[in-house]
């Protein structure tokens, strides 16, 4: 049988495929549904195994699409959540200022990305509901910024509530990916994104498609 | 002729007005169809015996009407054998309810916010078992945070002074259990927050506490992500605590194989690999799509399986569709089924199936019956022919649409709101007949799924 064709809809220029991981009930829907639909909402709901929304932004003139996937929190369904890693262009590291235990469990999200997602996969780390009233608050800014800057990765407070940083979030982590796929498709060897979940659709060819059109 | 557009059910389940972008509800109480507290009072006789199968029929036709859902719905699950008096059903009653104070005194006795009126949202104890003194967790538990409900237990210390006092946990079981308890209050603030019910405090403590003692006394489930959805209509159906517990107990009996987890696995990948024998056998076609795009672990079925459609429906219409299902799979042994121990009950499911009367069996669990697929292996339930129907009605889309796993999950979530209950049930039932006559007629297709029930129905 005939392969699908590779997505005819030319509706973007580059596709870039985002996940978001983090403890349980640090915000990681909310922060999407932000950043996806303008809104928030109180009537929050857990997001059982995977699920996942699109958005198409627009840097330096080009089309990206992105398409960013939530996943469960709960430790038991890692085995589900990190079937999609390997297709992760970029990994949002998510936790909770009000929640330290959120914050130290960084490290196993990032010892659990070096096992399950690509090499060069980019990272940001986000401590959201940073709304929250300076006497709730856990985690320093500074703690936040000196465990992003001991893995050499960007951070960022957002909330998800009052839309503090979470353009800035999406778009920084995008532009870092978006360069380096040019960076990798200006070399001889057309970057091969493994992608595991989504070979025929994925972002790879998207990457690739633009790398011989532009 | 005439019909009746019937009357909505969402009164009986209210929303709060805010919430504006909820799925709209199907369902209709409609007269003459839906099982109504007359009819349903009509089959038992004056000592208590219910003639159930009387009633499957209406409740797959119509649905039960909001006023007796929970009294249905404990015989459909097999809280009660129908079978049995007035009498020796208060007995059980009482039983129960004792059995339930029993086990949520002990948890009390672990974690003193169990029965509190109050709960937690952050982690209690470290991996190790040492206790943590979270300030998140102390104003979780502390009065001053105005929650307004009152310890039940006044003359014990009080639960604030006991949860900010505990010494390290050596007991490996109370470990894992105390590590559940703050995953459990996360997921309590989050579900059916839409319905009015939840607003009250009281109602949201029953729920965790249901799920803590739950938790408690299924050490190999414990909690898993999705059973507070399970849990939550419970709730609403059952005034009593502890009947709401058993009625939850006995549907977990279905699911609890769905939470199980191990170090490398996820207990509903045995089900998402049954959907996908399911669909190699009616759908061939877009089984090979899916696989071709890399979904042939099925996983976006994920969420369909485990919390059985609470997601793709309204709060009503899910229980419609619960209903309708539990009165298709009904099989009159349940009840005796879940009084066996549960290891005993667990081998026990091959070997029934002989003397039952096909009169009190539900339509579905006739099917399986006369086919003999009973005889081979734990049948598989109707759950899964729920989700191949859906994908079976969807499948046309995702054969053109589909360009990769992106584009599955988006149609899938695009039912949302969409799918009919009733006709999602009658597809499924379809679906399971066109099934069983596949996989039971003599040609047997070369998979390790059939070919390992084929030899099981063989010996």
């Amino acid at each position: 049988m005939a392969a699908p064709p590779a997505r005819a809809r030319a509706d973007y220029d580059y596709l870039i495929k985002l996940l978001l991981i983090g403890d349980s009930g640090v915000g990681k829907s909310c922060l999407l549904l932000r950043f996806s639909d303008g809104s928030f909402t109180t009537s929050f709901i857990t997001t059982i195994g995977i699920d996942f929304k699109i958005r198409t932004i627009e840097l330096d003139g080009k089309r990206i699409k992105l398409q960013i996937w939530d996943t469960a929190g709960q430790e038991r369904f890692r085995t589900i959540t990190t079937a999609y890693y390997r297709g992760a262009m970029g990994i949002l590291l998510v936790y909770d200022v009000t929640d330290e235990a959120s914050f130290n469990n960084i490290r196993n999200w990032i010892r659990n990305i070096e096992q399950h997602a690509s090499d060069n996969v980019n990272k940001i780390l986000v401590g959201n509901k940073a709304d929250m009233d300076e006497s709730k608050r856990a985690v320093p800014t500074s703690k936040g910024q000196a465990l992003a800057d001991e893995y050499g990765i960007k951070f960022f407070e957002t909330s998800a509530k009052t839309n503090l940083n979470v353009e800035e979030v999406f778009f920084s982590i995008a532009r870092d990916i978006k360069q380096r796929l040019a960076d990798t498709d200006s070399k001889a060897e057309p970057s091969t994104i493994k992608i595991n979940q989504d070979q025929s659709g994925g972002a790879g060819q998207a990457a690739q498609k633009s790398a011989c059109c532009g | 002729m005439w019909r009746d557009p019937g009357v909505s059910a969402d009164s009986f389940y209210e929303i709060r007005p805010e919430c504006t972008d909820v799925p709209v509800t199907r369902f209709k109480i409609k007269a003459g169809k839906t099982l109504s507290a007359r009819k349903w009072h009509a089959a038992f006789t004056p000592e208590g015996y219910l003639d159930i199968g009387k009633t499957l029929s209406r409740i797959y036709r119509g649905g039960v009407h909001p006023s007796i859902k929970g009294e249905v719905w404990e015989f459909l699950l097999g809280c009660y054998d129908p079978k049995s008096t007035f009498e020796e059903r208060y007995q059980i009653r009482q039983r129960r309810r004792m059995q339930y104070a029993t086990w949520k005194e002990e948890c009390r006795q672990l974690f003193p916010l169990v029965g509190s009126g109050r709960f937690v949202t952050a982690p209690v104890i470290t991996e190790d078992g040492q206790p943590i003194q979270d300030p998140l967790v102390l104003k979780e538990t502390s009065p001053a945070k105005g929650l307004a409900v009152h310890p039940q237990h006044n003359n014990s210390p009080s639960s604030m002074d006991a949860a900010n006092n505990l010494e390290k946990v050596t007991d490996k079981a109370v470990v894992q259990w105390m590590l559940t308890l703050h995953q459990i209050g996360l997921d309590v603030v989050r579900t059916d927050r839409t319905l009015v019910f939840y607003e009250k405090q009281e109602n949201l403590s029953k729920l965790w506490d249901i799920l803590a003692v739950y938790a408690w006394i299924d050490k190999d489930v414990g909690y898993g992500q999705g059973m507070c959805d399970i849990c939550s209509p419970m709730i609403i159906l059952l005034d009593d605590e502890a009947d709401a517990f058993w009625c939850f107990e006995r549907l977990m009996r279905r699911l609890r194989g769905n939470f199980r987890c191990t170090e490398s696995s996820v207990g509903v990948a045995a089900q998402l690999s049954n959907l996908a024998s399911v669909t190699q056998v009616i759908d061939p076609k877009l089984h090979k799509h899916l696989e071709h795009l890399g979904g042939g672990d099925y996983l976006f079925a994920f969420r369909m399986l485990m919390v059985l459609f609470r997601r793709e429906f309204s709060f009503c219409d899910s229980l419609y569709l619960w209903e309708m299902m539990w009165a298709l799979e009904y099989d009159p042994e349940l009840f005796l089924m879940y009084e066996m121990p549960l290891s005993a009950s667990e081998k026990a499911e091959g070997s029934k199936g002989k003397t039952k009367s096909i009169r009190q069996c539900g339509k579905y669990e006739r099917e399986i019956v006369k086919s003999g697929a009973k005889n081979a292996e734990a049948p598989l339930p109707m759950s899964i022919f729920l989700v191949a129907s859906v994908l079976k009605d969807k499948s046309a889309k995702l054969l053109q649409e589909a360009r990769g796993l992106d584009d599955v999950v988006k149609i899938l979530n695009d039912t949302t709101g969409n799918i009919d209950a009733k006709k999602a049930c009658s597809g499924a039932m379809k679906l399971h007949k066109k099934y069983l006559k596949k996989v039971f007629s003599a040609t047997l297709p070369h998979f390790p799924y059939l070919s390992r029930k084929s030899k099981l129905h063989d010996s």
